[in-house]
């Protein structure tokens, strides 16, 4: 028993190795002086000044904050009245309603992103920042619900019924006592929704026109270009830390349910 | 009595109505912007679309045969499959030990465990796709060290073939291997290991006899989310592979982009979908539903 344990430990630690390893070097490098990959030879921020320098990158980082906040907001609304729709009543046509939210789940991105960019083409849509906050959407909606409907199943109706016996309207129910309940179960699909539009490659490589580049849209052009780089190194260590931003916001929020 | 008013006690008597009035906004939306492009493309690949971009009422099989014919199609799909089937396997062997080890013999700080094995996964895809790429880099520390300490005589060049492709997805994919078998290790009743080992089983025919059994719905629901998408990935063997190391994404990617046949790209797209709907019905079937409630 004893072999078996402490060989599952190694091996559990191999592996924490092999997943933090690539993440780890990269983030060394990055303060890296040289050009190497290979030899560390000295501490050095140059690599973070030369991607601040790079008005590109600055661009792109505020594309994809705003892009991320309106797919975010309107993913929300849509995703909402969806979840509230199927867990609240039951109706016919539900099973199938299911598995249409479902489906941009399952079907492969690459897929989904080239025969929107088809529709648009062919309906004359110009692409740029609209056509590429509609993509993100499109597929955002059904997380939004998925993890909405999740959170949903246990919710008390009763506090509803009490506040229309108590004179409430439909909708200042709605606006006091039912959107301030589902309020972690908003601000956790919201930040997956966020983190959906903001992390996005494939759709908003294909739906965005010219000019308009996100964050990981400026990554995937160096690293198709160029492979590794230091100065990639450096970019890609900052996109990291804000998204372990996002990831600790959202693990807040889950705890915040967890209550 | 307001208009508001006179609304709101119609909506109030009528369920159907709420439910139209909540379901309406997003089906409208999901039906514009993410079922009606597959409409297009589904037009494209029956070849009722023409190069002016008029919709004409002649459907042709002419590109799926087009498809079909081109012997390559068949390779490529079975590399995805193969490429796929492959990660599967190596993060069931990966993770099922990771998810053992932190469900049975952790006592404490369990959470801790789980918490660190999410971080890396916190940075986003292209990223640890790009982390990876450093790793696997003909001049990385990792060479280097390998070099120097005389194991290796030559830097390994992993970059750009099968082995990095499937490496890249394995690093990726793995926690959604974990996750769920993790989820299903923890719920497992402890004490049925403990009555098979009072029976006198050894630790090894209770893991086969009775955890394997009772864990095969983990294995089932990591096998669909790691299965699924690495069988439609574009990204790794674009940036760790080449053309020989495509996959049916990045040969979808080529002909419409570089190619630009539109048409043929729509019939092997359909094909594609098709094919994955079908996986994900047969593993419903196999399963049944609950094998979806992620």
């Amino acid at each position: 028993m004893k072999v078996i344990r402490s060989f599952l430990k190694i091996f559990t630690v191999m592996v924490f190795l092999f997943l933090y390893s690539p993440i780890i070097a990269m983030v060394i490098f990055s303060f890296n002086e040289s050009k190497s990959l290979a030899v560390f030879t000295n501490f050095s921020l140059k690599w973070y000044e030369k991607v601040i320098a790079n008005p590109e990158v600055w661009r792109a980082l505020y594309n994809s904050f705003w892009v991320g906040a309106v797919v975010t907001i309107i993913s929300l609304i849509l995703g909402l009245m969806m979840a509230m729709a199927v867990t609240r009543y039951s109706f016919t046509g539900k099973t199938i309603l299911e598995s249409f939210i479902l489906i941009p789940i399952i079907i492969p991105e690459i897929a989904e992103a080239l025969s929107l960019m088809m529709m648009y083409i062919f309906l004359n849509i110009p692409l740029g920042p609209v056509t590429v906050i509609i993509g993100h959407i499109a597929f955002d909606i059904s997380f939004v619900t998925v993890v909405m409907r999740a959170r949903m199943v246990g919710y008390d109706k009763s506090i509803e019924e009490a506040a229309r016996t108590l004179g409430a309207n439909e909708l200042q129910t709605f606006f006091r006592i039912t959107l301030p309940t589902l309020y972690p179960a908003i601000l956790a699909a919201g930040l997956l929704a966020f983190t959906l539009s903001f992390d996005d490659l494939i759709k908003t490589l294909f739906t965005t026109g010219p000019g308009f580049k996100t964050l990981p849209l400026v990554i995937w052009s160096y690293a198709a270009r160029g492979g590794v780089s230091p100065e990639l190194n450096s970019l890609s260590s900052f996109a990291l830390s804000i998204s372990f931003l996002f990831a600790i916001f959202r693990l807040r929020a889950e705890r915040r349910m967890g209550r | 009595m307001g208009l508001m008013d006179v609304l709101l006690k119609y909506v109030r008597k009528n369920v159907s109505v709420k439910v139209a009035l909540l379901l309406t906004p997003p089906l409208i939306f999901l039906a514009v912007w993410f079922y009606a492009p597959f409409l297009i493309v589904g037009l494209y690949s029956f070849d009722m679309i023409n190069i002016y971009r008029e919709i004409t009422f002649t459907p042709s099989l002419v590109h799926y045969s087009r498809v079909l014919s081109w012997t390559g199609a068949s390779g490529i799909f079975l590399r995805s499959l193969y490429f796929a089937g492959i990660n599967v396997l190596l993060c069931l062997l990966l993770g099922y030990p990771v998810a053992y080890y932190i469900s049975f013999k952790v006592k404490k700080y369990k959470d801790v465990y789980i918490i660190l094995f999410i971080i890396p996964f916190w940075v986003s895809f292209l990223i640890r796709t790009y982390a990876m790429m450093g790793l696997l880099d003909e001049r990385s520390f990792f060479n280097t060290i390998l070099l120097s300490l005389a194991i290796i005589d030559s830097p390994i060049k992993i970059m750009y073939t099968d082995v990095a492709v499937i490496l890249v997805m394995v690093y990726n994919y793995l926690v959604m291997m974990v996750l769920p078998l993790y989820a299903n290790l923890e719920k497992l009743d402890k004490t049925l290991l403990e009555a098979a080992s009072t029976l006198g089983a050894g630790p090894v025919r209770t893991f086969l006899k009775v955890t394997l059994p009772l864990s095969m719905p983990g294995i089932m629901a990591g096998f669909l989310l790691v299965f699924i998408p690495s069988v439609g990935e574009f990204v790794i063997p674009e940036l760790v592979g080449g053309p020989s190391n495509y996959m049916v994404g990045n040969i979808i990617y080529e002909i419409f982009m570089g190619a630009r046949h539109w048409w043929v790209g729509s019939a092997l797209s359909m094909l594609f979908i098709a094919f994955i709907l079908s996986l994900v019905i047969i593993y419903i079937r196999g399963v049944g539903e609950r094998g979806l409630a992620i």
